[in-house]
């Protein structure tokens, strides 16, 4: 689980952008899962000190690789920016559990900014001949969601679409308009039928009846986003899984730092680790504002 | 190549290497099973222990500081019964000494903790952590109280045979008044350090970094505050010392056992390095082949010359 990767590409997705694409070669692409995600090291001094848990975005077995992209988001991210191709990192990984991958049927994937990457890796995990897969993403605005998404959804020929919260691209609002209107016919029917089963994306994948659109759907992006974002599925009865973020010393479940809420079957409130329990959850189990 | 004698004695603990873990920095020895077998260590010392399950703290529960982190755990952990009957059984499979720490909000918790330790099980001892708030006592730490630290070592002494060793806070004016009040309760050896009380305010919000707005401060920040303590308490007391706070290399560990360590804690650099205490121990092996010791006890307190 702990491994030295060839740095084989880490540049801005665009001349002075702070999106950078990293592409390592090594041990951990054998294993990868989607929704897992890497613990790297930044640096080689003792500050800064901790690893940086950053999302496999793309696993390329045959050739050992994993992509990775990041935003600089402070000295960490700024540091890993210097790191050259052929140099190599300290990298635990593949960590967490990651996203049920559906078989069959339609999977929504709703991101919130950078929560597109690992929403990338699952996209690519599916058999899109038997899965209809469509993306919802918002972002800041067309700079962000143009740099992005050249670089990673756009040409990959999948239903997308997409919001700014300034109007420059797309919907102008939130990605949960978005979201809103995909579910229309769902959320309508819920209002005639009652409650749909959303024992699980499995239970509902399989248990779809005629005429009826069988969805699962993936989420990943700010907390208040896919809270949102999640409310909206359950209520339409689509099972959804969340990819959630905590700060994290460890990266292996062993210091409790990266601890979530969810409730549990028996209606109890426990704490997880969003590295070793997640960093995807189930939505249905997630407890977004804890009490205390 | 000459074998280097390893063995540690800590007073009736007696231990294959001098390299152990730090509680609450090696979850219950699952995690880092997949790094390296813990067997190879000297022993590892698992989370903190309550009588009751503990949900601990909301998030973000960790800070980064400079060369170090903050945490606001809260002593999260399955409780006493959850320990004994799922942690233990697994515990026992690792094949290695295995420290219990123990964490009490009043006299009653430490009583019960020690009383249900198996005698006979691969718990090779018990920590006492006395860095808790004395629910009864006002909510001061047992740590910052010399009175109340002897207290808890008297109580957990009457219920155990188990070798106690006293866990030192390091938020105290004077740490050799607190050795000296755990060596009257009873303990075997001393611990120290536990973090360091600090915390973090975040610029852009204004606010705490941490949900629990102080946390405890370790990492290689706090290593010459730990160094400092162990040689204080190594010229006060007779108790064998098990030193700890930022060790991240076989250097640190050297210089926590020239000043008076028998054997070393390490737990942040888990999370930075997983293979630190296996590089550690290697490490001091080396030193010592390369400084002619022939047994790495012959290091300890080197610095009172
Ligand atoms: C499971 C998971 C997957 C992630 N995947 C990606 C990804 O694919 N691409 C990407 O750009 N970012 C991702 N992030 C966020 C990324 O980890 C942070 O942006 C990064 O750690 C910031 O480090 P820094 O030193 O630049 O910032 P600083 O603010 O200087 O970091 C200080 C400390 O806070 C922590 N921290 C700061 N922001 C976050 C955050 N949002 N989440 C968790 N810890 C944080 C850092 O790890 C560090 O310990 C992911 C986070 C998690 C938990
Ligand atoms: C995340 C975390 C959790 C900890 N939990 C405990 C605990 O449950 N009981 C305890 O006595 N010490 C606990 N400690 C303190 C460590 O055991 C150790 O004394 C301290 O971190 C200094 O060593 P270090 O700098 O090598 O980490 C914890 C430390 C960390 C970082």
């Amino acid at each position: 689980m702990l491994h030295r990767e060839t740095v084989i590409e880490n540049r801005p997705l665009a001349p002075g952008s702070d999106l950078y694409r990293l592409v390592l070669k090594g041990a951990v692409a054998a294993t990868a899962q989607p929704g897992q995600f890497v613990h790297l090291q930044v640096g080689v001094a003792t500050d800064p000190l901790l690893r940086r848990p950053i999302s496999i975005a793309g696993s390329d077995r045959a050739k050992g690789e994993v992509t990775l992209f990041y935003r600089v988001a402070g000295r960490g991210t700024a540091l890993l920016t210097r790191v050259r191709a052929e140099e190599s990192l300290s990298v635990i990984g593949p960590v967490g559990k990651g996203f049920t991958v559906p078989a069959a049927g339609e999977l929504l994937l709703v991101a919130g900014g950078i929560g597109l990457f690992p929403l990338l890796a699952l996209a690519a995990a599916v058999d899109r001949s038997r899965v209809k897969v469509k993306v919802l993403w918002g972002g800041e605005n067309r700079s962000f969601l143009e740099t992005v998404g050249r670089a990673t959804l756009f040409p990959l020929g999948m239903d997308y679409a997409v919001a700014t919260l300034d109007g420059s691209m797309g919907h102008r609002g939130m990605v949960t308009d978005l979201l809103r209107a995909e579910l229309s016919a769902e959320l309508f029917r819920k209002g005639e039928t009652g409650p749909q089963n959303v024992a699980g994306m499995a239970a509902v994948a399989g248990g779809g009846r005629g005429g009826q659109r069988v969805i699962a759907a993936a989420a990943c992006g700010p907390k208040g986003m896919l809270q949102a974002v999640t409310g909206l599925l359950l209520h339409a009865g689509v099972p959804v899984e969340v990819s959630l973020e905590e700060r994290m010393a460890c990266g292996v479940g062993a210091c409790l730092g990266c601890a979530c809420t969810v409730r549990t079957a028996d209606g109890a409130l426990a704490r997880k680790r969003v590295c070793r329990d997640g960093p995807v959850f189930d939505g249905k189990e997630v407890v977004w504002v804890d009490q205390d | 190549m000459t074998k280097i004698d390893l063995t540690t004695r800590l007073g009736s603990l007696q231990l294959k290497n001098p390299v152990l873990t730090a509680s609450g920095t090696y979850g219950f020895g699952e995690e880092y099973k997949a790094f390296y077998d813990p067997s190879l260590l000297g022993a590892i010392t698992v989370k903190g222990i309550t009588p009751l399950p503990r949900r601990g703290n909301p998030a973000p529960r960790v800070a980064e500081t400079p060369s170090g982190m903050l945490n606001a755990v809260g002593l999260e952990n399955p409780g006493l019964e959850a320990f004994l009957a799922t942690h233990l059984p697994k515990l026992e499979k690792l094949n290695t000494p295995v420290i219990v720490n123990i964490s009490g909000f009043s006299l009653d918790d430490y009583r019960l903790l020690a009383a249900s330790m198996p005698e006979d099980s691969c718990i090779a001892a018990l920590e006492v952590n006395i860095s808790c708030p004395n629910i009864k006592g006002g909510g001061l730490a047992f740590g910052t109280d010399p009175r109340s630290a002897e207290e808890v070592l008297k109580i957990t002494r009457r219920h155990t045979r188990l070798p106690l060793i006293a866990k030192l806070s390091p938020n105290v004016t004077d740490i050799v008044v607190m050795a000296k009040a755990v060596e009257n309760g009873g303990a075997d050896i001393i611990s120290l350090i536990n973090t360091l009380l600090g915390m973090r305010i975040d610029l852009k919000t204004g606010r705490p970094v941490l949900g629990n707005i102080m946390g405890g401060l370790s990492g290689p920040a706090v290593l010459p505050v730990a160094v400092r303590m162990v040689y204080q308490v190594y010229q006060a007391v007779k108790l064998p010392i098990i030193g700890m706070g930022g060790i991240s290399s076989w250097q640190d560990a050297v210089e926590f056992m020239l000043a008076g360590a028998a054997a070393v804690g390490v737990g942040t650099a888990n999370f930075v390095n997983p293979m630190a205490p296996l590089e550690i121990l290697r490490g001091l092996e080396t030193y010592c082949r390369e400084q002619g010791y022939g047994a790495v006890r012959e290091i300890v307190g080197l610095a009172h010359r």
